[in-house]
């Protein structure tokens, strides 16, 4: 036992809360892509195995991605986020004009010679997300400077999003609230913000009448805006969570997994409340919510602004989604094609959320030592203690 | 206020906006539950959701020529909801509905229908068949034209439930080798069977949803598995041949009333089979195709067999054809009299040659022959058979190939009467099938090929899978031996037992078998299995055909007398259609019968008696004269008599209009090639011989 724990501390370091709550959530997200998979694979004749092997091995990848990037002092990211930055852009349009389609839209690029496919907007988004936290950490002390300070975010906020709209509107104009979440909470003045929104609006609506899914999601919203007409999801997905109760039917018990399309992924919370009830459903809630608190602490005891605000934004963005996804499911807001971080099947992007919450337990694990020497000149502009 | 603290305000301030969020989140779960939770449970408990079968269609049925032997088409079971239509409706048109209903299933009365539905009315019944006997497409449009029905399902209460049947569009022909589709669409017998897993494609399954009125409406198309539609699958089946020899083969039951029969046409150098048909006599006394017998009963095959006895002794060396053998009064016996082969003939046929043997069948003269040259090493005899290919299962595409037995001198059951009565075909298992291979293999060139009934399957008519001959045996005898034996089967003919099929058109080679039948582990001496097996023409073999009947009763029961003509038939169908066997041969045309009078021969009565009586001829007609009329004159009067009945035989049509002679043709299905002008002075097929349908018949005119 000390043994363990002795290998533990040495090897597993960071907010052990963090470690805990993402441990519990992929279990979660595991025994409900069994429960909403063997049934769709036996039904297309293939190992009703098939899906939660799968699954199960991104999962183990991802953990291992995340171990890694906690293992690796914060603010090497600090470097590698501009050039992550530039490298999205490409691959954007790539994936825009030549990407493979899935389900109507040309949202992915399939990696040469591994034959996995991957979402450059998983990409865009974390480097979106690390390069605004370094440029708002650089320009605390003149944050008011419009011109300086403000323009260069406010560009590449407006060109990630609008490329991204391209094919996947929801997740745009997702990151584009997270991004202004962080401006928000890296100090940037509120008009500037409402200005910004405007701006939003206006290249939202141009990716609307420029990009593929326009349509799509404009009938969204409208069979939204319509409250007589439920969206066939939304009804089997209200059946699931009627019939679960409060302590639902149990694991692997769900019916409306049968019906539901995508009940591994975008319907994955439904699933839940029908198989753990009203009791599972708000454990999950309360889950993210720790996630979301310990990612508020490591803001507070982080010494840097760099360190809180990319703690921050990361944390917000993994749960903005989660939310979003659950939103969606208990008909609080339209059908978005939003995963449910941690616990939806969903290949690639199961690695940037590792990523991701590896760079947030990195955070919160403080400096090292040994980092100082390299960028030494930067401690003395970023300090803010 | 320092920056910190103003980052860790407003962060603080978003965690509450989220805190705040989850709790509507809760709110909305407890109201989905609580609130709307009667609702969503009633729909989920209704499962208006349901997978369903998507049902693959079934792959059709060729024969070649692409004439369709079986298709999968919807059909209707026809319902009735009573319940639905008002008391005014219902009382005004009930007579009406019954009589229709009567009239178009032709099977009750109307007052039976009338009562029918009147009755399950009263008992407010909601679902009544009205017919088992399913109704096609244009069957139930015209029924949505009735009173009542045409009010449609939900106001008139008709029901039509689609079933997808298999059609047969030659119904009985070759029933048993196309084979029955069972109540689940997977096929039991035949090619239905043998090729099921081609022809029935894959089910898929789709997510459908209740509406009104018991329907399903596919929802959602990403979780649906498409069905995948099975292959087409193309037989080497001639469709003309086939009902042919089906014709011939029960034609030939019926007058022998024999058990059962099968008939089995195969192209010699392909393996292709044409026609093949298997027929049962029913506890009826009708005829019907249960059993493929060609392909699934093994039987001794009786003298047939002495082929490759003869095969055995002259590929040994030991025997020549003009060797003479003493046949003496034609009994042989064994195990000093307890067990005694005969010949045919009462008191023998003495000394006759080897060749003799064979085509008079003399069982004495090949037993003799046999005990004299393997009797010490039966071994030989046996291996030499065996290493033609003829005792081992031919691996017909078909399930079910009877498995073939030939005697080896290490079987327990060998005893010393094994050789010879193995040599006229006893102790021995074939099927029909594995037999006609042997004769195939002898008309052409010693080469042994596996017989196919399929071609190739298809999709959407590409070829998915094209089966070409397998050659069982490359050269199953010397080509010396091969020609012995090619003569003595055409002398079988000839001089010999199957005599009676000899013509002077063409050649016939083959053997005539009659065996006892083995009932009850006994032979019975008055009980036989009567066959006919070879291949024509002669000199250049086109096709090979083995017939075998079964218990023939009557007087003449012998294979030469039963099963021959059969053969000879179906010979003569593929003879009169095949203008490539007739080159050889010039056309046959009959001599004109002239009579004296000039202008009119022959033609229509009542045309024929208006134009002389306007011309002031004196005619008329004989008692037997019948609608078409040949003229003949006495003295003055010009005499009708009866040209031909409506047989089916081609009539003289000499001397007739080419409009009156292509009329009549045409009419019993001969197609007509004529040249010059005039009236018909030659007819290239004689009159009086069987019209075969499709074959080209030429006329002179002059």
């Amino acid at each position: 036992m000390n043994k363990i724990k002795e290998w533990a501390d040495k090897n597993i370091q960071g907010d052990p809360v963090i470690w805990l709550v993402v441990i519990c959530l992929s279990v979660f997200g595991i025994l409900v892509v069994y429960s909403a998979t063997g049934s769709l694979a036996y039904r297309a004749g293939v190992n009703t195995e098939k899906f939660l092997i799968r699954h199960t091995i991104m999962v183990g990848l991802s953990l291992f991605v995340m171990w890694v990037a906690h293992k690796i002092d914060y603010r090497y990211y600090a470097k590698l986020t501009h050039f992550a930055l530039l490298l999205s852009v490409p691959l954007l349009l790539y994936a825009w004009q030549w990407g493979s389609q899935v389900n109507g839209a040309n949202r992915w690029i399939v990696l040469p010679f591994v034959g996995l496919q991957f979402q450059p907007s998983d990409l865009a988004k974390l480097a979106l997300i690390a390069a605004l936290a370094t440029m708002l950490a650089k320009r605390q002390q003149k944050i008011d400077d419009f011109k300086e300070s403000l323009i260069p975010m406010l560009a590449w906020c407006g060109g990630i999003c609008a490329l991204i709209a391209m094919t996947n509107i929801s997740t745009a104009v997702m990151l584009f609230a997270t991004c202004m979440l962080l401006l928000f909470i890296g100090r940037v003045p509120v008009k500037y913000l409402a200005m910004l929104l405007v701006v939003g609006a206006f290249a939202g609506f141009v990716a609307m009448k420029v990009g593929q899914r326009g349509e799509t999601a404009m009938n969204r919203v409208r069979s939204f805006l319509n409250p007589t007409e439920v969206p066939y999801q939304a009804q089997v997905a209200n059946m699931a969570i009627a019939t679960g109760g409060i302590l639902g039917n149990g694991p692997g018990e769900s019916i409306q997994r049968n019906f539901l399309p995508e009940a591994y992924s975008d319907f994955a919370y439904a699933i839940i409340i029908e198989e753990y009830g009203l009791v599972g459903g708000v454990m999950v809630l309360f889950l993210y919510l720790v996630l979301l608190y310990r990612g508020m602490r490591v803001v507070a005891n982080s010494d840097r602004a760099f360190g809180g605000l990319l703690s921050a934004g990361l944390t917000f963005a993994i749960v903005i989604q989660a939310l979003v996804n659950i939103g969606v499911v208990v008909g609080l807001g339209p059908v978005t094609g939003q995963t449910l971080p941690l616990i939806s099947m969903g290949g690639t992007s199961l690695l940037f959320t590792g990523l991701s919450l590896g760079i947030i337990l990195s955070v919160s694990r403080g400096e090292q030592e040994d980092f100082s020497a390299i960028s030494g000149d930067m401690k003395n502009k970023l300090r803010t203690a | 206020m320092n920056i910190k603290h103003s980052i860790l305000l407003r962060v603080r301030i978003a965690f509450l906006v989220a805190v705040l969020f989850v709790f509507a989140v809760i709110y909305r779960l407890v109201d989905i539950q609580m609130v709307e939770g009667d609702h969503w449970r009633q729909l989920a408990e209704e499962s208006s959701l349901d997978y369903r079968t998507i049902k693959a269609t079934r792959g059709s049925i060729y024969a070649s020529g692409n004439d369709l032997l079986a298709t999968s088409l919807p059909f209707y079971r026809l319902a009735f909801d009573p319940s639905l239509v008002d008391n005014k409706t219902f009382t005004s048109n009930i007579d009406s509905l019954s009589h229709l209903l009567s009239k178009y299933f032709r099977d009750h009365s109307s007052d039976y229908y009338k009562k029918k539905i009147s009755e399950a009315r009263q008992m407010k019944s909601r679902y009544l068949i009205l017919n088992r006997e399913l109704v096609n497409y244009q069957g139930r449009q015209e029924m949505l034209t009735w009173p009542i029905f045409r009010l449609g399902q939900m106001r008139g209460g008709v029901i039509f439930e689609k079933i997808d049947d298999r059609h047969r569009p030659f119904k009985k022909l070759a029933q048993r080798t196309i084979g029955r589709v069972n109540g689940d669409g997977k096929g039991v017998v035949g090619i239905e069977a043998s090729f099921n897993d081609y022809l029935s494609g894959k089910n898929g399954e789709g997510l459908f949803q209740r509406v009104a009125g018991g329907n399903w409406k596919p929802v959602y198309a990403s979780t649906d598995v498409r069905p995948v539609d099975g292959y087409d699958i193309h037989t080497t089946i001639d469709i003309n041949l086939q009902d042919v020899a089906q014709n011939a083969l029960l034609r030939a039951l019926s007058t022998y009333q024999a058990n059962y029969g099968a008939v089995v046409l195969m192209e010699v150098k392909t393996g292709e089979i044409k026609a093949i048909s298997n027929l049962e006599k029913l506890e009826s006394g009708n005829y019907a195709e249960t059993y493929n017998f060609a392909i699934g009963t093994t039987n001794d095959p009786g003298s047939t067999f002495k082929l490759a006895t003869m095969l055995a002794l002259l590929e040994s060396g030991k025997v020549e054809l003009t060797d003479s053998v003493d046949t003496g009064d034609g009994t042989i016996e064994f195990f000093d009299g307890k067990l005694k082969l005969t010949d045919v003939k009462r008191g023998g046929y003495g000394k006759i040659t080897v060749q003799d043997v064979f085509e008079k069948s003399s069982n004495v003269g090949i037993a003799k022959l046999v005990t004299e040259h393997f009797g010490d090493n039966p071994k030989e005899f046996v291996d030499l058979i065996k290493e033609t290919g003829l005792g081992q299962p031919l691996g017909f595409q078909l399930l079910g190939e009877g498995e073939p037995y030939i005697k080896d001198p290490s079987d327990p059951s060998w005893s010393g009467s094994s050789l010879p009565w193995m040599s006229v075909g006893y102790e021995t298992g074939l099927t029909p099938l594995q037999t006609l291979a042997f004769y195939n293999a002898v008309a052409n060139d010693g080469k042994m090929i596996q017989p196919i009934i399929v071609k190739s399957i298809n999709r959407a008519n590409k070829p998915v899978e094209v089966f070409k001959p397998k050659v069982l045996n490359k050269k199953i005898a010397s080509d010396e031996t091969l020609q012995k034996l090619r003569l003595m089967l055409e002398g079988v003919v000839e001089r010999g037992t199957a005599q009676n099929i000899k013509n002077e058109h063409y050649k016939i080679a083959g053997k005539t078998g009659t065996a006892q039948r083995l009932v009850n582990g006994r032979y019975m001496t008055q009980s036989y299995y009567a066959s006919f097996a070879g291949y024509f023409p002669a000199e250049d073999p086109l096709y090979s055909c083995i017939v075998i009947i079964d218990n023939p009763r009557g007087w003449n029961r012998y294979g030469g007398d039963v099963s021959a003509p059969v053969f000879k038939e179906i010979a003569d169908m593929i003879y009169a259609q095949n203008l490539d066997i007739h080159d050889s041969f010039a056309p046959q045309y009959t001599a004109a019968n002239n009579g004296t009078f000039p202008v009119i021969r022959a033609g229509r009565l009542e045309e024929l008696n208006e134009l002389c009586n306007q011309l002031g001829i004196s005619n008329y007609a004989d008692e037997q004269a019948s609608d078409w009329v040949r003229s003949s004159v006495n003295n003055n009067v010009v005499i009708w008599k009866k040209n031909h009945d409506n047989t089916g035989l081609v009539p003289n049509v000499e001397g007739m209009t080419l409009r009156d002679a292509v009329y009549i043709l045409e009419n019993i299905g001969l197609k007509v090639l004529a040249s010059g002008s005039g009236r018909v002075k030659r007819q290239s097929v004689g009159a009086g011989v069987r019209a075969t349908k499709g074959a080209t018949i030429e006329l002179e005119l002059g």
